[in-house]
């Protein structure tokens, strides 16, 4: 059974009176559980508001014909309230962006807490789950620094170790190296594949860089607003 | 508690980016607060004074001449002998003479908070009946062996407005007297009362009296009023009127009569400088929203970025209403504690001349604490709720 699923996902952006923008038009889409993909295309194409559906942080259009669907773990999510869904992020999920979003009045260990947190830790739980954390991303003795106080590479490194920290069974990446020099690059690949192997936690990535795709076992190409073709590779 | 602290030091790190506006607002907020603090101090002690009044009057009956107006110091004198014929009226338990006037010939009866006064009866006359009990702090209070002599025991407040303790000298109203003791303080009138034997204070209220009269005048004969103490069980307001009836040119007053007069000009007064104060809140109540309405538009980002990894919209909530609600706490400290200093000061600077503006009491700090606090997470409420509505992906794209 795949882990996760969706079908006929729309989404339409009005940006004026008679202006809108279809940014997805009709997306079916298909991951095993362990996989990791890559979603590849062109500025424009759809590929982080497909993200940010299958992340459950907007919905997608319900007045699509068949409606849209998307399940995670055989469970449809489609309808869910905010609450449900809020949960289901804490619990199930965990975000990296192309721009780090760190909470820059918290130092890593908190940043990395936070997560532990919004899943139900204690403060103190959460601490110590957020310190391991750290430890796997290399940074443990970072951990008491703001994110102002380090480098990029760095700063990507928290914020993987915070998509990492409640062992989510599902990993969101939007341009996670799309900030980063090539050394950086291949070490946040590098924990991203660890993670994958030895966990099985299924990964799904947008990119833009070819090589990144590379990396990962599947790579979706998307091309105005659907997704075109497909290249299965071998995991590196 | 280490955790406690932990999460309060985020919120403190967080109010602390905008370094400049937080502190700006949590001045407004404090000015506020140190106004309520101030105002309230100053309604504390009119209250006491009030409550000491209300408390006194309630169980007598004040008995004093027709033409004199309501409650005040200078009234017209009454001949002694009429003490005799309200006895006679059926329900009076026991009549207490005094002499009551101000206890300085040129000052005011009008002004703030009590003046200060000569009461001068015979101790012990009451015969128990008098339940407002004064207590000695230093010397002794005064007795019936004390007529003929000039003893004074000083209200607290007169005592130190003067500078005396038991044994020293004073003057009053040109008189010679020795101080046998000084009064516990009682936050109403007889801290700033010096009591007086009767004798003594007659001779005083002869002085005052203009010379034409003063010579067809006997002393001895004369009080300003005569308090009369009811038999049990009989309603104060019915034999106050028979001794209307009974006793020519006298009128009474009773405990109904000061809270009706007194205590509703209290209460308007209450009233003004607590609106006062309430307006000055609600200002840097409205400062708080602005400060976090402000501050939600700067960290939409960061509430994007929160809500995407599962932090709900109550957390998101929480977390502002509980920045306001700090802003809040620590402007009404600060408010506090500067509403503290003012009144110690002002009263310690009233002192020598005997006037005690402020009474700050640990309910109305607590009040002014909690009100602080309160008013900012109640401030914090608008821009929380905006805050928790944001939508995740559109605050993650704000730039």
């Amino acid at each position: 059974m795949a882990f996760v699923e969706a079908y006929n996902l729309h989404k339409t952006y009005r940006m004026g009176r008679n202006n809108t923008l279809h940014a997805l038009r009709g997306v079916d889409i298909s991951i095993e559980a362990g996989e990791m993909v890559a979603i590849m295309g062109p500025s424009g194409c759809g590929k982080s508001t497909l993200m940010h559906i299958l992340g459950l942080l907007q919905p997608p259009d319900r007045a699509a014909n068949p409606p849209p669907r998307i399940l995670i773990s055989g469970v449809d999510v489609t309808n869910l309230s905010d609450s449900r869904r809020t949960q289901m992020r804490a619990r199930t999920m965990g975000f990296v962006f192309q721009s780090f979003n760190l909470v820059p009045t918290l130092t890593a260990l908190e940043n990395v807490a936070l997560a532990s947190e919004y899943a139900g830790q204690s403060r103190s739980t959460a601490a110590a789950t957020a310190r391991e954390a750290l430890e796997w991303v290399n940074l443990g003795d970072r951990a008491h620094h703001r994110p102002t106080e380090l480098s990029g590479g760095e700063q990507q490194r928290v914020a993987i170790a915070r998509a990492l920290a409640n062992r989510p069974a599902l990993i969101l990446a939007d341009e996670p190296t799309g900030n980063l020099d090539s050394a950086n690059t291949a070490e946040v690949l590098e924990v991203l594949r660890k993670f994958n192997r030895e966990h099985q936690q299924t990964i799904v990535l947008v990119t833009h860089d070819r090589e990144v795709g590379a990396t990962c076992s599947r790579v979706l190409l998307m091309r105005d607003g659907v997704i075109g073709d497909e290249h299965p590779r071998a995991a590196a | 508690m280490g955790l406690v602290i932990g999460g309060f030091m985020r919120l403190v790190r967080s109010l602390t980016r905008r370094k400049l506006r937080t502190t700006l607002t949590i001045v407004g907020i404090s000015v506020g607060i140190w106004a309520l603090v101030v105002m309230s101090s100053m309604a504390n002690k009119i209250g006491a004074l009030v409550e000491g009044g209300s408390i006194y009057y309630k169980d007598k009956i004040i008995v004093i001449d027709a033409t004199t107006l309501g409650f005040g110091f200078g009234s017209t004198p009454l001949p002694l002998a009429i003490a005799d014929q309200i006895r006679a009226v059926p329900g009076v338990a026991v009549t207490w003479p005094e002499v009551q006037m101000l206890f300085d010939s040129e000052a005011a009866a009008a002004g703030f908070g009590l003046p200060d006064l000569i009461s001068g009866t015979v101790a012990g006359a009451d015969q128990g009946r008098e339940q407002f009990q004064v207590r000695a702090a230093r010397g002794r209070l005064l007795t019936a062996g004390d007529e003929g002599s000039s003893n004074v025991v000083l209200g607290s407040d007169l005592a130190r407005k003067f500078g005396k303790q038991p044994g020293d000298a004073i003057t009053i109203r040109g008189r010679e007297f020795t101080v046998a003791g000084v009064l516990e303080p009682t936050l109403t009138a007889p801290d700033t009362t010096a009591l007086l034997p009767l004798e003594a204070a007659q001779r005083l209220l002869a002085d005052s009296a203009p010379l034409a009269i003063r010579q067809g005048m006997v002393a001895a004969q004369l009080v300003s009023q005569i308090i009369v103490y009811p038999e049990e069980g009989v309603d104060i307001a019915v034999l106050a009127t028979a001794i209307e009836n009974q006793v020519d040119h006298v009128q009474t007053l009773t405990g109904k009569d000061f809270d009706e007069q007194i205590g509703s000009s209290v209460a308007i007064f209450n009233a003004i400088i607590l609106g006062v104060a309430l307006i000055s809140l609600i200002v840097g109540g409205l400062s708080v929203i602005n400060t976090m309405a402000m501050s939600v538009v700067e960290r939409t980002r960061e509430i994007g970025i929160k809500r995407a990894i599962g932090a709900s919209r109550g957390r998101i909530m929480r977390e502002i209403v509980l920045e306001a609600g700090l802003i809040g706490l620590i402007g009404g400290t600060i408010g506090i504690v500067l509403g503290a200093v003012v009144v110690v000061i002002a009263n310690e600077a009233g002192r020598d001349s005997g006037i005690i503006l402020f009474l700050l009491t640990p309910n109305t700090a607590a009040f002014a604490l909690a009100f602080s606090t309160v008013l900012g997470m109640v401030a914090g409420i608008a821009p929380a709720w905006t805050a928790a509505r944001l939508d995740p992906v559109e605050a993650l794209r704000y730039e």
